[in-house]
């Protein structure tokens, strides 16, 4: 087991950590496939409003390879369907029935998936809506089951501070995680499995041989378990820029698919907000917003992760890829002098407000402190960045149509973390900036 | 209940927003307004939370830095001036003299350049951005106290309108606009910047040299340590800044404080002070080994150097201004040393322009985009490509 650590990052004193007690949320009325959470998506209807969908039955397909399905997590009816701007699509809402009608496929054991040609795996798993689990760097896009990665990355901590812990999505699934682990060597040499170093105990005493498939464990500071910062410390040469990860969700869910031959349904899910310890939930993927976060006042934020999610509506799902929720409180807005105020709870990575001398647990609220000003070049961003990226010089450079200067300067490392747009005092949009840059690049190669 | 000044605000916006009757000043409503209320409009893209540090609070804490500097500053025109006319000043009476003499100075600078800021900004029809707030005090404390005052405003129009609006505003500026405020009046009006008259109320008594003391030299034979300590400039006293000088520069002390409020604060970069300061002290130790000059500045040796003029002002306050420095760390500290090496350099090889470290700051504003440059090529050339 191999310590990764970052020189940088940020560990920011925050509340509303969830507990690690688990309930189970009952089947809601009404689940949602989210298109909104799938990175460069093109998203094709399968289904039309009224149709009868079983659970497993794909609901959209993406234009750009139709082998890939997105299904329906529970059987009922199609009730909506809901286009955002410019009639994308934003989700298919599905009324539930209570008795689920599984799409069947024939479960794979784990012998038999050593013999599996390839090719049917593959086959296999997307037509069941998991293969896009597979995620392939730079850009996060679905895996190409074409090439041949260097490494799979799993990650078994999620996009947010508060992400669901990976205790509560092992426990009873440790056959799944090797079965999962199993068909990831199917893949690659070469398996990665990472783990913060806060959750290393509780995984030791799971009694499954969970712990000895960690290779990386990452310290606490965020985001070092982010996959783009694993890959970033441990990749030695060029080929290695194309390997692919997965959530520790998805792994466990493939692991479930082959040994029952069934989607898998639930998920674990947390719900943070300040100043509360929300138990973890168990519950059906697609679970409206409003049965997770509960009451949410008209004014708060919602979030799928402070630093790097979407911003979800009030009536809209979970998505496939999402397993935090986040509510920031309003916030009083406009602080009468709040630039000379000495901060004893501001949350800031810099060292101009006491709060960086006392330790005080912060307040973390969706706005953003401040009003967009020009690049003072204070490399803030730079101070911050866990890929050694100067994003203030790429943001220039992609502003100036520099293409080559970006990506020289390392664009695609960019592991999305958002911090670079935390921290900057002039309240750039760094990361989106260069997130837009890295999408742009991705198309135009592909 | 309401607070009143945001009522002032709420009622005054429909005048100034949108199709109101004075909606081109805008900008100068806005300006007023976020100052009284810190903005903080909802995040809309990933990350939602953000820090709390902005530009306001920036340029607040280099304000907070110079307070030092710009106390003693007033305490020390008063006091100079005690000295040149042979009056007893008690300490309040010290701070009374400064402050007839500096206050006029201060107002006028951020009048003149808030004036500039605002015709831009209400032209441009963009927001008024922090950067001048420093600017508008750095300018007035690099200026001797008897400067005529419509030099300050021809100063500061130069810098801001010059060094820095023509460029796009804060942040595209090549140059520090205070320096270059600065070297402008430098250059133009040589006799009020010559040193000669430096001292405020010294009109009235004849027979006191105002030179400063980069200005002093030894005469024949005699040691510039020697001159110095004869013309009243010893170690301690530069150190302290109880010397003649422009009214803020003057003592190293409250230099360093700033450099460490600022330093802790991580506002400006200590590797630019750090560095220069060493620049400064190994060139000057260099110089002080070649034989011979010892009358010179040549042979001052690194503390006379350190203390004496505007180096830890400029080093400090002038040189971390992060937008005319490199962007890079090595660059940084490369860009700071060059700052010290040049300093004493100029002083040394061209005792015309007595004070070096403003030269040698703008001229090292100049080559950030180099330095930044070829540290990024080498950061680039290390990086695992990925394309």
């Amino acid at each position: 087991m191999e310590k990764i650590e970052i020189a940088r990052g940020f560990t920011p004193q925050l509340t509303g950590k969830p507990d690690l007690t688990m309930i189970q949320v009952p089947l809601p009325q009404r689940v949602g496939v989210s298109a909104g959470d799938i990175p460069f998506i093109r998203p094709k209807l399968l289904v039309r409003e009224g149709d009868s969908v079983q659970t497993g039955t794909p609901v959209f397909t993406d234009k750009r390879d139709r082998s890939i399905n997105y299904v329906s997590p529970a059987t009922g009816r199609v009730e909506k369907i809901v286009f955002g701007k410019r009639r994308r699509l934003k989700e298919v809402v599905i009324a539930t029935e209570t008795i689920d009608d599984f799409v069947p496929f024939e479960p794979v054991s784990r012998d038999a998936l050593i013999d599996m040609p390839k090719a049917d795996l593959v086959d296999h798993l997307k037509k069941a809506g998991l293969w896009q689990g597979l995620r392939q760097f730079p850009a996060g896009d679905t895996a190409d089951p074409e090439s041949t990665p260097a490494m799979i990355i799993v990650s078994m901590n999620g996009n947010d501070i508060f992400s669901p812990h990976p205790v509560n999505v092992l426990k009873g699934n440790g056959e799944d995680f090797h079965t999962g682990l199993a068909l990831l060597h199917r893949f690659s040499h070469r398996i990665i499995v990472t783990l913060r170093e806060s959750c290393l105990k509780a995984i030791q005493q799971l009694d499954s041989g969970i712990a000895e498939q960690i290779t990386h464990v990452t310290e606490d500071t965020y985001p070092a378990w982010n996959p783009g910062a694993v890959l970033y410390q441990i990749k030695q040469n060029q080929a290695e820029n194309a390997s692919w990860h997965i959530s520790l969700h998805h792994l466990v869910m493939l692991g479930q698919f082959l040994s029952t031959g069934k989607y898998p349904t639930h998920k674990v899910v947390t719900a943070t907000q300040t100043g509360t310890h929300r138990p973890h939930m168990k519950v059906r993927q697609g679970t409206p917003l409003k049965k997770i976060a509960g009451h949410v006042a008209p004014d708060s934020l919602v979030t799928t992760g402070q630093f790097n999610g979407r911003c979800l509506e009030p009536d809209s799902h979970i998505g496939f890829f999402e397993n935090t929720i986040n509510i920031l409180d309003d916030a009083d807005g406009e602080e009468m002098f709040g630039f000379v105020r000495p901060g004893l709870d501001k949350p800031t990575v810099s060292s101009s407000f006491l709060s960086s001398v006392f330790k005080r647990p912060q307040i973390m609220d969706g706005t953003l402190h401040g009003e967009l000003r020009a690049c003072i070049n204070c490399s803030y961003c730079e101070r911050i960045c866990p890929v050694d990226l100067m994003p203030n010089f790429i943001m220039k450079a992609l502003h100036a149509d520099e293409v080559e200067e970006a990506l020289g300067l390392g664009m695609m490392d960019c592991c999305q973390c958002g911090l670079c747009s935390y921290t900057c005092p002039s309240k750039i949009e760094l990361a989106k900036i260069l997130s837009n840059g890295m999408e742009s690049h991705h198309k135009d190669k592909a | 209940m309401k607070n009143p000044i945001k009522k002032i605000f709420d009622d005054t916006k429909p005048l100034f927003t949108g199709d109101g009757k004075y909606h081109k000043y805008e900008p100068v409503w806005d300006a007023t307004k976020t100052f009284f209320f810190l903005p903080s409009p909802k995040t809309t893209v990933m990350p939602f939370v953000r820090d709390c540090l902005d530009l306001k609070r920036y340029m607040s804490i280099v304000i907070l830095a110079l307070l030092p500097v710009t106390i003693f500053g007033m305490f020390n025109t008063g006091y100079q001036s005690g000295i040149a006319t042979g009056q007893e000043y008690s300490v309040l009476d010290c701070f009374l003299v400064g402050a007839w003499y500096m206050l006029p100075m201060i107002i006028v600078s951020y009048g003149v350049g808030f004036l500039w800021e605002f015709l831009f900004a209400i032209v441009r029809r963009h927001k008024i951005s922090e950067g001048f707030l420093v600017t508008g005090l750095l300018f007035p404390l690099t200026l001797p106290p008897t400067i005529p005052l419509w030099q300050v405003a021809l100063g500061i129009s130069f810098g801001v309108v010059i060094g820095k609006e023509i460029f796009g505003g804060t942040g595209r500026n090549i140059l520090n606009p205070a320096l270059t405020a600065r070297a402008f009046v430098f250059f133009s009006y040589p006799v009020s910047m010559s040193g000669d008259i430096w001292i405020a109320g010294k009109d009235f008594v004849d027979g006191i040299t105002g030179a400063t003391a980069l200005a002093v030299t030894g005469y024949e034979g005699q040691a510039i340590g020697a001159a110095l300590s004869d013309s009243g400039y010893s170690l301690s006293r530069l150190f302290l800044g109880l010397v003649p000088g422009s009214v803020g520069e003057t003592s190293a002390l409250c230099c360093l404080i700033g450099a460490l409020i600022l330093s802790v604060t991580r506002i400006a970069n200590y590797r630019i002070i750090l560095g220069g300061i060493i620049g400064l002290i190994v060139t000057s130790a260099l110089v002080y080994m070649i034989p011979g000059g010892q009358e010179t500045w040549a042979n001052a040796g690194p503390l006379y150097h350190l203390c004496a003029g505007g180096f830890l002002f400029g080093i400090t306050f002038m040189a971390t201004d992060p937008v005319s420095a490199p962007g890079t760390n090595p660059g940084r500290w490369i860009y700071g040393f060059l700052c010290g090496f040049l300093t004493v350099t100029i002083r040394v090889a061209n005792p015309a322009f007595m004070e070096g470290a403003m030269l040698a700051i703008l001229f090292m504003n100049v080559f950030a985009a180099l330095l930044d440059h070829a540290v990024m090529k080498y950061k680039m050339s290390k990086r695992i490509p990925n394309v």
